[in-house]
């Protein structure tokens, strides 16, 4: 028996050609951009998008909680504080790749945000919690004087106030998952870290700089966005501002 | 009183907090998915204008007609971490995509080690694999076969035993050679990798590693008797710049480079196979194998006895030099022999 299969020989069609600075690999070739605008960039954009989101979104979520179960019993902080801290400090790379060879989570999406999700605790358990502590005590005296619940008074007076160390805290989580993510690419091909990957891999200097350029540009845009919702969100600043 | 609302209050935020969590982690699953089926997408709509002519080369290596994987389960294909790898991952999928096949494709997952892994942990299902690394990586062999068809029945015994097959290898191989510019090798009279112990102090350049591997400096020797070599420890894709530049003689080359295409390097014979024998196989799962049908491996031999060392130098050079994307390129050579 033969070990390689054999047919008629193969039709090696025309793939068509790059222009002359792709193939010369110049610095920067506006005419790739454009042709793999769709292909590839655009594509791993989206995919960037969605990494960052749900992983600011489920950190959030956690963080929330914890920071108000640590801030009605004072006694969790600490604890919760240093596994926050600890998960911190792992390098991510290392993290990326402990994550990978857990076998049922694997080279995939979940495993990549359950590091970005693990980054994302220690700045926003640490920032909730630091922005409710911060509401002076005659604050939360008038609040009760006022008649309020406990619970009303989280909602109403203790947590509004606390919006602009929360949301100082979601903006540098979400600047650092935007970059964190294109290294989650060694255990999930997606998002700026493809072609990032690529282009170091191919020397290939347009679509390094091109995916670098959208990475700084999202994380840029990421943070006005919060910006804005953070003045939506505490109309009252800017008034006593002003 | 009032602590305990707060305690229920806390719960429900716990809860909730629970749910967001479990929610976005269904939907960060769902959200792989239908960017994998939103590309599968792009090449069925591909397939569906070209899927007329099927059928072209010898009975053993026809490609399977209509949807033979319509309802079959969904497989995992795995590739490597080079450009080559991505382009074979996508001729694969693509075409057992055209079969009706589901496949996902996870692309760029790493090195032979890494793949590996994920092959016998059941996270991929199949990955295109090189029989000489095969050899060497996964089955620990480091015997030296003579001949291609040894190399692989002796990949195939060792994948038998460890619940894999490997089917049969593709015409192209992609191993180490040596080129040189052929300008040289005229004026040295250089046809293959013998005549290079004729040169004084060869100037070779490769990367580092080639100074001490049996496929490197001490099989030139042994084989061949080149011993008069001056080594320049070369990063893989620089090797060509220094030929052009005449800074080498000689550079170690990958048979399969696009940059070989177009006659501006001559890369010489190896008669003595120093090189070994770098065929590609794909490492599929036997029970995969045998719940996907006999079409499936039909499909697969059908673009692996198309994969002619030039149409892999060719594919090459549109992804690394004229950076098309490997799924365009794919699906361009498979329309023109007719396999999707």
């Amino acid at each position: 028996m033969s070990a390689a299969v054999f047919a008629a020989a193969p039709v090696i069609p025309s793939f068509g050609r790059g222009s002359s600075c792709v193939t010369d690999n110049k610095l920067f070739c506006w005419s790739w951009v454009r042709e793999h605008w769709g292909d590839t960039l655009s594509k791993a954009l989206v995919q960037h998008i969605e990494l960052t989101l749900i992983a600011v979104v489920i950190g959030f979520a956690i963080s929330f909680a914890l920071a108000l179960a640590a801030y009605r019993w004072s006694r969790l902080a600490p604890p919760i504080g240093w596994v926050a801290a600890i998960l911190y400090t792992i390098p991510s790379l290392a993290l990326f790749q402990l994550l990978a060879a857990v076998s049922w989570l694997g080279l995939s999406r979940t495993s990549a945000e359950i590091a970005l999700v693990s980054y994302t605790l220690f700045v926003l358990f640490g920032n909730i919690l630091a922005g409710l502590r911060e509401v002076p005590a005659d604050v939360r005296d008038a609040a009760e004087g006022m008649g309020l619940t406990e619970w009303q008074s989280l909602w109403r007076v203790e947590l509004p106030m606390a919006l602009p160390t929360i949301f100082a805290g979601l903006r540098i989580a979400t600047v650092t998952v935007v970059s964190l993510a294109t290294v989650a690419v060694f255990i999930d091909n997606e998002g700026l870290g493809a072609p990032i990957f690529d282009a170091l891999q191919t020397t290939f200097k347009t679509e390094l700089i091109a995916a670098g350029a959208l990475a700084v540009l999202l994380a840029l845009v990421a943070d006005g966005l919060l910006v804005i919702a953070q003045r939506l969100l505490t109309p009252w600043a800017r008034s006593a501002r002003s | 009183m009032k602590q305990s609302t707060l305690r229920i209050g806390l719960v429900i935020v716990a809860a909730l907090a629970l749910a967001i969590g479990i929610a976005a982690c269904g939907s960060s699953n769902s959200g792989s998915d239908t960017t994998s089926a939103s590309t599968a997408g792009t090449s069925t709509t591909g397939s569906t204008t070209a899927s007329t002519g099927a059928s072209t080369g010898a009975s053993t290596t026809a490609a399977p007609s209509g949807k033979p994987g319509a309802g079959r389960p969904a497989v995992t294909l795995g590739d490597k971490n080079f450009t080559e790898q991505y382009i074979l991952g996508q001729l694969y999928r693509q075409a057992l995509d055209a079969r009706g096949f589901t496949v996902r494709l996870k692309e760029n997952i790493g090195s032979t080690e890494i793949a590996d892994r994920a092959l016998r942990s059941g996270q991929i299902d199949l990955y295109p694999e090189y029989i000489g690394i095969f050899n060497t990586t996964v089955a620990g062999d480091t015997k030296v076969y003579p001949t291609v068809d040894e190399a692989y029945q002796a990949g195939r015994a060792y994948a038998e035993r460890h619940g894999f097959t490997l089917l049969p290898l593709t015409p192209f191989t992609d191993t180490d050679a040596l080129a040189v510019l052929p300008a040289y090798a005229r004026a040295n009279n250089l046809t293959q990798v013998g005549d290079l112990a004729r040169i004084r102090g060869l100037k070779l350049g490769a990367p580092p590693e080639f100074r001490q591997r049996a496929t490197g400096l001490p099989g030139l020797r042994r084989l061949y008797g080149i011993t008069d070599v001056q080594f320049f420890p070369l990063t893989i894709g620089l090797q060509y710049q220094a030929l052009d530049s005449k800074r080498i003689d000689t550079a170690d080359v990958f048979t399969t480079d696009g940059q070989l295409q177009g006659g501006r390097y001559t890369v010489l014979r190896d008669p003595r196979n120093v090189f070994g024998f770098q065929n590609l196989t794909p490492v599929v799962s036997t029970r995969v194998l045998s719940a996907e049908g006999p079409a499936f491996e039909q499909t697969l031999n059908a673009v692996s006895a198309k994969l002619t060392t030039e149409a892999m130098q060719r594919m090459n050079a549109a992804v690394s030099i004229d950076k098309q994307s490997p799924a365009d390129v794919a699906r361009t050579y498979l329309q023109a022999n007719g396999l999707l």
